[in-house]
């Protein structure tokens, strides 16, 4: 019983909302609308249930000091604490003055931009000892990486020479193989979503319900 | 030069390349230099679009993006409220994405302010909207709904704007700033075919390549990937230079690009060519 109401509900409601596509009647929109605004309670309800775990998973390792205790401790009062901000900002916290919005703009904001910013030099780290021409396909890869990176900016197109073919070199090599590959990609990947959504609806797949 | 040397060159301390990728973004901003571009197919057909709205209609604004794709994407994105404003077009927006409110909500401020815009009448901001997916499909059948209220706490059946405006399909066009997942691969897969939508996109320079097929296939009706796709879009919306107090941000640091691009493809074309030299001494022992 446990699991085969779980099961007749997937079931009812995904085959339910596959149907949408192809009955167009208002009645049966009204019906999808619902299940749509219920699927946006739960996903906020998500949330929640995130953060209970957050604090769950490490307040005990606070309190019983293991390790890396500092560290959480850290987390969970920066957590409480903007919490706590952001309530108290109510809807003018994203104003200018507002505690909310100088902890988005002086904490947050600096400490996110800065572990995106050094990508920049790990992936010149990782060029440099990747793109070796070790054989013929590595050759190909290098080749086709030199001249996007090269027309993508200005300096490519200034290059005496190739800098009038660069962009179009570039294009072809975007506009064709690429285009080819990721088409691919997106097609198995669609197919591969639609065998899984089925296997989802027809109770054969059922990891969603904590089984293997 | 000593075979051992061209070895440890290869090999050398990831430091040395952290040192230099610095000195390589830190030149172009004490030293700035503006080298002249030229505009891509799929920015132009962006610019060309929005151009087309009437003035009066209203637009839909995504704005899916972070801090960490604030550089990239800040540009495209104002000035793309720029172009709408100066043609008088309204715009309801939203996002998808947890950190963008406070991101997004003093620019909308800033430069509604400057064309001497209402809230409420002219634009208006419904704030973050969990869900992902699920939220993009809300957003195609019903904005009422899924955005009760707007960032402000106003009843959206209050604001001006958004009146007549009830689904994705309403408005002339869905501009989406899009940093990643939830975003255009999103709204394409989720709405724009099933409402035939007329979506726009700007996105990072990394996502650029997986949208171009979107675009090939005339599911987006335009394409703006990275830093030089917003430098590009803000020649076509500035292309006599920027008005007065107007920062034409991602045509200054385009350069930046320009000598960290070139430090790398230095490094790789130095790297292989030690690599052919030791492999051939190798093969000769």
């Amino acid at each position: 019983m446990r699991s085969t109401i779980p099961l007749v509900l997937t079931f009812v409601i995904g085959l339910f909302m596959v149907g949408e596509y192809f009955i167009p009647h208002w009645r049966y929109h009204q019906f999808t609308q619902v299940f749509l605004e219920w699927g946006l309670i739960l996903a906020a309800a998500a949330f929640l249930l995130g953060l209970f775990n957050l604090v769950q998973v490490n307040l005990p390792k606070v309190v019983n000091k293991e390790e890396d205790w500092g560290y959480k401790l850290v987390m969970l009062a920066a957590l409480v604490f903007t919490l706590v901000v952001g309530f108290m900002g109510g809807t003018d916290r994203l104003s200018n003055g507002q505690a909310y919005k100088w902890l988005f703009d002086f904490v947050f904001v600096p400490l996110n931009a800065t572990m995106f910013a050094l990508l920049a030099f790990y992936i010149a780290s990782a060029a440099f000892r990747a793109f070796r021409a070790r054989n013929l396909e590595a050759t190909v890869l290098l080749v086709a990486a030199i001249i996007v990176m090269v027309a993508r900016v200005p300096l490519g197109e200034d290059l005496p020479l190739v800098g009038e073919k660069l962009p179009q070199f570039m294009n072809w090599i975007m506009d064709v193989p690429n285009i080819a590959a990721r088409r691919a990609i997106f097609i198995g990947a669609a197919l591969g979503a639609v065998s899984t959504g089925l296997r989802v609806i027809l109770g054969i797949e059922r990891s969603h319900l904590g089984s293997d | 030069m000593k075979l051992d040397t061209l070895v440890r060159f290869q090999n050398m301390d990831r430091r040395w390349i952290f040192l230099g990728m610095g000195i390589a973004i830190l030149i172009p901003m004490l030293f700035p230099m503006t080298l002249p571009f030229k505009v891509d197919e799929r920015v132009q057909s962006l610019y060309d679009a929005v151009e087309e709205i009437p003035a009066g209609s209203t637009v839909f604004i995504s704005a899916d993006f972070d801090p960490a794709s604030r550089p990239e994407l800040e540009p495209f994105f104002r000035a793309n409220l720029h172009h709408l404003l100066r043609k008088d077009v309204k715009f309801v927006a939203a996002t998808l994405w947890p950190s963008s409110p406070p991101l997004v909500m003093p620019i909308f401020e800033e430069l509604t302010a400057e064309y001497g815009k209402e809230y409420g009448k002219d634009w208006c901001f419904l704030g973050f909207k969990d869900g992902k997916e699920l939220a993009i499909k809300a957003i195609g059948e019903n904005i009422p709904e899924t955005f009760p209220q707007d960032i402000k706490g106003n009843k959206i059946g209050d604001l001006a704007v958004t009146r007549g405006y009830k689904q994705a399909k309403d408005f002339a066009m869905i501009i989406n700033i899009s940093a990643g997942f939830p975003g255009t691969r999103e709204y394409v897969l989720q709405i724009q075919g099933q409402y035939d939508l007329s979506i726009a996109s700007a996105t990072t320079a990394v996502s650029g390549p997986d949208y171009i097929p979107f675009y090939k296939a005339g599911q987006l009706n335009g394409l703006s990937a990275g830093m030089p796709g917003s430098a590009q879009y803000e020649l076509l919306v500035f292309p006599d230079g920027p008005p007065e107090g107007v920062r034409l941000l991602a045509t200054q640091s385009v350069n930046v690009l320009n000598v960290g691009h070139a430090f790398i493809i230095i490094l790789i074309v130095l790297g292989n060519i030690a690599f052919f030299v030791t492999r051939q001494a190798e093969e000769v022992e």
